[in-house]
């Protein structure tokens, strides 16, 4: 149900701008959604044309504090369900044929329940603690808490505007291109505006979307500012009830909740996967769960993931 | 095989906490941003801005391409600039006075430009004491060897559509722009014929009178 709709959801709001365009109605788009003047700016957007421009600009300082807010309170859930690159991103399998993919779909999962299962019997609980122990304080499992390649992205990213002057991602940054195609292709159609344009947006979007699989957790600045604010998000976390959860309450073997994780966080051991500021509240692990035990509260009660205490150290 | 790749990585060297692998691609990532700033040295053609994006400099280090002023318009004359004029000006917004000119939204907002008002980046931001005629988006610039009136034909549509009497007429009724006083508001432009009426007229698919970007001081 969730996988449908975060298909169809950044389509309608796509598809709703574009509409609000063709008629001229102050809708905005996502690099700036809202009506008329009151708006909300890409968080990314505000902060390199402050940079650039070296001006405090009001509207993108509120901006900016609202994407903040909305980022401790949602986590990374615009990457999950608004973004148009994941949706756009699955033009790579356009070539492939369905049974194919099927097919491929069903190696991975059976190598991946093969290493999961053969992981979870060979871990003791003092295997466990000397993990968690190793990784406080070893480099290898910093990834998962502190920098990353996108961090690097975000730097030079904000560096770049700061020296050259102007907003540089906006250039090649693939929301605003995805905008920038289909209002290009209206106006080519609309009132025959033929420009070199039209082919090269959506080229550069191609290019990211399907040639750099990894966009969204390994470059995207936007993706970067995100994970970083939201490690400090402490609601809709997915949260396992121990009494249904078939590892603690029965002992077995599952790890489901980890095997359909699109950004590698393991509800279950924390300490193994993403870290859980990664997470886009896709839901993917709470429909995934054969015990129906895990659910995104708004807050989640005293028995908490050990997601918070494992890298916020 | 993924369970050993796991291992793998536990027992590689790290870089401020990230693998060579994240650590290159970080890199490479932050080098094609730098790189991409470059373009920007990369000389862009003029183009004529909407109200408030006279201070090109200024304008450019703030617009973030959102279309938001192109939306908003009211005439529908802003559109995102080709990627023809320069890769820092694609996407960014220019003005077309095809079917209509700026009149600084005289009757849709009071003579306050939208655009100006809805741009969340201050992008488009009107100097203090700016108005319709003081602002200068261009220059009027006649073709004369496409203007109908130059072969003697009489039209005197742009002198007629000129709201602030920047055109005027010679002694053979020829349009003649008066620079001194031409904003560059485009209404000369959206009332031109030549391309429609001038039929003999190939080689070009600019009207006759068209608003050129003011030379920018050095």
């Amino acid at each position: 149900m969730s996988k449908k709709l975060r298909i169809a959801i950044p389509i309608i709001v796509m598809a709703m701008l574009a509409v609000a365009y063709a008629l001229h109605l102050p809708l905005g788009s996502l690099s700036n959604f809202g009506w008329e003047t009151i708006s909300v700016l890409c968080p990314l957007g505000a902060l390199t044309t402050m940079l650039a421009s070296k001006t405090l600009i009001p509207h993108a300082l509120i901006s900016l504090v609202i994407a903040v807010v909305a980022i401790l309170l949602l986590g990374r859930a615009f990457c999950g369900w608004i973004c148009p690159t994941p949706v756009l991103s699955r033009l790579r399998y356009a070539f492939t044929s369905k049974s194919k993919l099927k097919a491929k779909e069903e190696v991975a999962a059976a190598q991946d329940n093969a290493g999961q299962s053969s992981d979870k019997i060979e871990l003791t609980d003092a295997d466990r603690a000397l993990l968690k122990s190793a990784c406080r304080g070893h480099g290898s499992c910093a990834s998962k808490g502190t920098l990353d390649s996108r961090h690097l992205v975000l730097g030079g990213t904000l560096l770049s505007a700061a020296i050259f002057g102007f907003p540089v991602f906006c250039l090649i940054c693939p929301i605003g291109l995805t905008f920038a195609t289909i209002v290009l292709l209206m106006l080519l159609f609309g009132v025959g505006d033929l420009t070199l344009g039209v082919i090269v947006a959506p080229i550069i979007l191609l290019i990211e979307v399907v040639f750099f699989r990894k966009w969204c957790s390994h470059i995207c600045p936007l993706s970067a500012i995100m994970s970083l604010v939201g490690k400090a998000n402490r609601t809709f976390v997915p949260t396992i009830d121990d009494s249904k959860c078939l590892e603690t309450s029965k002992g077995v073997a599952c790890g489901k909740c980890s095997q359909v994780c699109e950004v590698k966080i393991d509800p279950r051991h924390p300490e193994l996967g993403s870290h859980m500021s990664e997470c886009i509240k896709c839901r993917a692990c709470v429909e995934a769960c054969p015990g129906h035990a895990i659910s995104m509260p708004l807050i989640a009660r005293a028995k908490k993931l050990e997601a918070g205490d494992v890298t916020e150290q | 095989m993924s369970h050993e790749e796991k291992h793998g990585a536990s027992s590689e060297k790290t870089y401020a906490g990230m693998t060579r692998r994240t650590l290159c691609l970080g890199a490479g990532g932050a080098a094609v941003m730098l790189a991409i700033g470059g373009v920007g040295a990369i000389p862009a053609q003029a183009v004529v801005r909407p109200p408030g994006g006279q201070d090109e400099g200024d304008f450019i280090s703030k617009c973030i391409r959102c279309n938001e002023c192109a939306e908003v318009c009211p005439h529908h004359i802003i559109r995102p600039a080709h990627l023809e004029s320069g890769i820092l000006n694609f996407r960014a917004p220019t003005l077309n006075f095809d079917n209509a000119y700026c009149d600084w939204c005289a009757e849709d907002n009071g003579g306050v430009p939208l655009c100006v008002e809805m741009c969340p980046t201050q992008a488009l931001i009107t100097p203090e004491g700016a108005t319709f005629e003081n602002t200068i988006l261009g220059v009027a610039e006649i073709n004369t060897t496409t203007c109908l009136a130059y072969r003697l034909t009489g039209c005197r549509d742009c002198v007629d559509a000129c709201p602030l009497e920047a055109i005027s007429l010679d002694s053979e009724n020829r349009p003649v722009v008066d620079t001194a006083l031409c904003n560059g508001c485009g209404a000369c432009e959206a009332a031109c014929v030549s391309l429609q009426a001038g039929s003999v007229v190939s080689s070009t698919d600019e009207r006759a009178i068209k608003v050129r970007p003011v030379a920018k001081e050095a």
